[in-house]
């Protein structure tokens, strides 16, 4: 048995009711031996040889943070292109300053293809928004290169504009784009189903095995970034499982990870022909023996209801939307039924990605109907997104004994948006109704489901809290909650989502020796400034792990 | 460049039968070389013994990101449906019973390579109007309805005659662009579901087929053909004509056209080079008034322009 390390800090949140602070925390072996004080901890450090760590007695600690919902494979996808964003981005290896008018746009794509995208077969740029940086089109982009293909891409992920290199460089037949009415060559736009043109011919450079990899380490080094110690990759295979496992395994699961990785399976694998629930149920428990200390399974499983929240093809109730297009679903509603059923019978944790208040019907209609036909405590049947819903919706999900994991990011980024060209002002601004939440007492975890939000808990917590969004306006705030509510969703609330609360998401005495190291106290500071929080870094199983400047 | 490749989207919601009809193209393979795309959610009921002997490339679509087109299976499988060594002479699309066809059929139709051959929407005679009202799809199915050139309605054999007066009626409303044809056992001729008959040099007759489900007629101009006039023609054939098809001499450039309409859709585009066949009429039987628009087409055809 090794030697018990004592970290003294400032202050120790320990997110633990019965002792709420702390000032110092043994550590032996990668899990806590006990937290309190030098004095209250003199009985152990008395009876075992011991070394006091001051490093952090200017520090903060809190338990290390939780993002309950992330996509790696799919932030390996971006991190690696060139990101010009109206918002401030700061990643692990730059910071993006905020770039907010068409000049200083295409002022910094030129810098970009003189400089960082020079080696590159394609530059592609992520994070162009017509609001901020006006009309950038086909000829804006061939006055900065006339051979260098630029893909810019929107932010929102809608829409791609290319210069004349980049349309050359997909190779597809001139009038085979010509003819699409989704693509407008004069002004270089691919939009809606024409996109998808542009980003297949894009993939082969997007998902080419090397650069999945450099953008696994990207997306290893964000998640430390946000000070996190655990994370639930919650849809596992993106696509292709074996390439998928091969690569997530070299970098995710590497023994320098500073963090550990649930892997939630989709509950349903399609591109095999096998279509039955059963045949679902056993490949799933099949993955279990895969598990290592990094990277594992456990009870949990994926579904999905309705569209995508930031596609606008989540499904509404009635009125809908104002534009009358309806939202899709995503998988057959009987389809859903009938797997979430075969699920709740081997006794799983149903996750179940919802948008719309019709998508979030649908999940709650079949709980109903399962727990009437076999009724389960402590099933945890949890809500991921939670975008549009209503208050008699909340109630519902408190008596099925459902829980919600949520990206009250929407609300900054799309409640305005959603309030004038989506679904007008009254549902815009409830958009993740936390509040409701809190006071009927149903638990709840914040994510990010990265690359949708930035994977920085503390951001995340500042939007719950205070509901700012992109002008600074303020959105209902009667859905704000509490900054305790908002800790304890990015902490033990966000270990209970993942079925993790045994071993993660508050300090005490048995639990893994995670800490995230902040620099002042999220309960002390301004609300509002609860995203400006500097993190030192964090400690994974009793090992520190500064953020590297 | 080579020809577009024509692809069949077969859209309708689960139950609706349309996984009948793809097993049976796959279990009765007609004289094209027809690939198969399935994409659907959980609900994959193609039998597997017909896909290992279909002769047929059929293929399955995989998972893709929920939120963007990164990995999005439907173009990938077309690329390499295009790239094949011996490329398909027609894609039959199966679409996921949740899709929106109007936009599977926009991806499809005009990707690189491709171009769209028609929208089918399989609908269940006994059980669509309560799905058209249904909580959660009744919008979906009832767009899905809209968005079709030729519904193919099956187990009509259990309505009585008022029922399927009614059905015909209230489909008039929810699908006024739709032509019907009536299905049993998924069983729709090769000519209706994917246009595939070839023009007959022969003179303008009906060619009974397939235990008489469905008849064509062909016509041969004699002159070339005023194409605004055959246009406007097309656009008032009855709703007994389901499909036309073939090659005919454009008077206006000389040049000889490919001209192909599944339902209200139309589509005349250049064949340089090849030679003029005629037209193919495809109507199900009965066909009281194939005679008038064989009449009515030939018409368009011959009159000089004004």
């Amino acid at each position: 048995m090794s030697e018990i390390t004592v970290f003294t800090a400032k202050k120790i949140i320990t997110m633990n009711a019965p002792m709420p602070e702390a000032t110092a925390v043994a550590v032996r072996d990668g899990r806590i031996v006990e937290v309190g004080t030098l004095d209250t901890l003199k009985p152990w450090l008395d009876a075992h040889p011991h070394s006091i760590d001051n490093r952090f007695a200017g520090h903060v600690l809190m338990p290390g943070f939780i993002d309950p919902h992330l996509h790696p494979t799919l932030g390996a996808t971006l991190l690696p292109c060139h990101f010009i964003t109206a918002m401030e981005w700061v990643l692990p290896d730059r910071t993006c300053a905020p770039v907010t008018s068409h000049e200083a746009y295409l002022a910094r794509l030129a810098e970009v293809v003189a400089n960082e995208g020079a080696d590159e077969e394609i530059v592609v740029t992520w994070g162009f928004h017509r609001i901020w940086h006006g009309n950038v089109d086909r000829e804006a982009l061939n006055a900065i290169s006339a051979t260098k293909p630029i893909f810019v891409w929107q932010r929102s992920f809608h829409e791609i504009i290319a210069n004349d290199a980049a349309i050359a460089w997909m190779g597809t037949a001139r009038e085979d784009l010509e003819r699409h009415p989704q693509i407008d060559l004069a002004s270089g736009r691919f939009f809606e189903t024409g996109l998808a043109v542009a980003v297949q011919a894009m993939n082969k450079v997007l998902l080419a095995p090397q650069r999945y990899m450099k953008g696994l380490e990207l997306v290893k080094r964000t998640v430390h970034l946000g000070g996190h110690t655990t994370i639930g990759e919650l849809a596992y295979p993106l696509m292709n499982d074996q390439l998928e496992w091969q690569v997530l395994s070299m970098t995710m699961g590497a023994k320098d990870t500073p963090f550990r990785t649930k892997m939630v399976p989709r509950a349903l694998q399609r591109g095999n022909f096998e279509g039955s629930p059963e045949e679902d149920v056993r490949r799933v428990a099949e993955y279990a023996e895969r598990s290592t200390e990094k990277m594992f399974f456990g009870n949990n499983i994926k579904l999905f209801t309705d569209g995508g929240f930031f596609a606008e093809l989540m499904q509404m109730r009635g009125p809908g939307f104002i534009d009358g297009h309806h939202g899709e679903w995503l998988m057959a509603p009987e389809a859903f039924e009938t797997y979430a059923r075969a699920f709740w019978l081997a006794g799983k944790q149903i996750h179940v990605h919802c948008t719309g208040d019709m998508g979030l019907e649908l999940a709650l209609d079949v709980l109903q109907k399962l727990q009437d036909e076999k009724p389960r405590f402590n099933h945890r049947f949890t809500i991921e997104h939670f975008g549009v819903s209503n208050p008699e919706q909340v109630q519902r999900i408190k008596d099925l004994g459902a829980i919600v994991s949520a990206n009250v990011y929407y609300v900054h980024e799309l409640g305005e948006a959603y309030w004038q060209k989506s679904i007008g002002y009254e549902r815009a601004s409830q958009m993740a109704r936390l509040g409701s939440l809190e006071r009927a007492g149903v638990k709840f975890a914040l994510h990010s489901d990265f690359t949708m939000a930035p994977a920085m808990p503390l951001n995340s917590a500042w939007v719950a809290v205070n509901r700012i969004a992109e002008s600074g306006a303020v959105l209902c705030p009667e859905e704000c909650i509490s900054v305790e509510a908002a800790m304890r969703a990015i902490t033990i609330d966000a270990a209970y989502v993942l079925g993790m609360e045994d071993e993660v998401g508050s300090i005490r005495a048995g639990k893994k020796a995670d800490f995230t190291v902040l620099e002042q106290d999220p309960f002390a500071v301004d609300p509002t400034a609860l995203r400006d929080i500097p993190i030192w870094g964090t400690v994974f199983e009793g090992t520190p792990f500064p953020i590297a400047s | 460049m080579t020809p577009r490749i024509p692809v069949t989207v077969l859209s309708g919601y689960l139950g609706s039968g349309k996984t009948t009809i793809v097993n049976r193209r796959l279990a009765e393979p007609g004289p094209l070389r027809l690939a198969v795309l399935v994409n659907d959610f959980g609900a994959v009921n193609v039998d597997a013994r017909l896909i290992e002997a279909a002769d047929s490339p059929v293929v399955e679509l995989a998972n893709g990101c929920v939120c963007c087109s990164i990995g999005d299976d439907l173009g990938a499988a077309l690329d390499a449906v295009a790239a094949l060594p011996q490329p398909p002479d027609h894609v039959l699309l199966e679409a996921s019973g949740v899709a929106d066809p109007a936009r599977i059929a926009m991806t499809v139709g005009y990707w690189p390579g491709f171009r769209l051959d028609a929208i089918v929407v399989a609908a269940d005679a006994e059980t669509v109007r309560k799905r058209a009202q249904d909580k959660y799809v009744g919008n979906l199915v009832r767009q899905q309805l809209a968005s079709a050139d030729l519904i193919a309605l099956t187990k009509t054999d259990l309505l009585y005659e008022h029922q399927a007066d009614d059905l015909q009626a209230w489909l008039a409303l929810v699908a006024p662009r739709a032509r019907l044809v009536e299905t049993q056992f998924g069983n729709i001729p090769n000519a209706l579901l994917i246009g595939q008959a070839s023009p007959s040099p022969t003179a303008p007759g009906y060619h009974g087929s397939h235990a008489d489900i469905f008849v064509t007629a062909t016509l041969n101009p004699e002159t070339p053909v005023n194409l605004p006039r055959l246009k406007a023609a097309l656009d008032a054939l009855p709703e007994t004509v389901h499909r036309v098809k073939g090659l005919v001499e454009d008077a206006e450039s000389g040049e000889t056209v490919l001209v192909q309409s599944v339902g209200a859709r139309h589509e005349i585009t250049p064949a340089p080079g090849l030679a003029p066949t005629g037209l193919v009429l495809i109507a199900p039987r009965p066909t009281a008034s194939l005679d008038a628009a064989v009449e009515a087409l030939s018409r368009a055809c011959t009159e000089p322009a004004d």
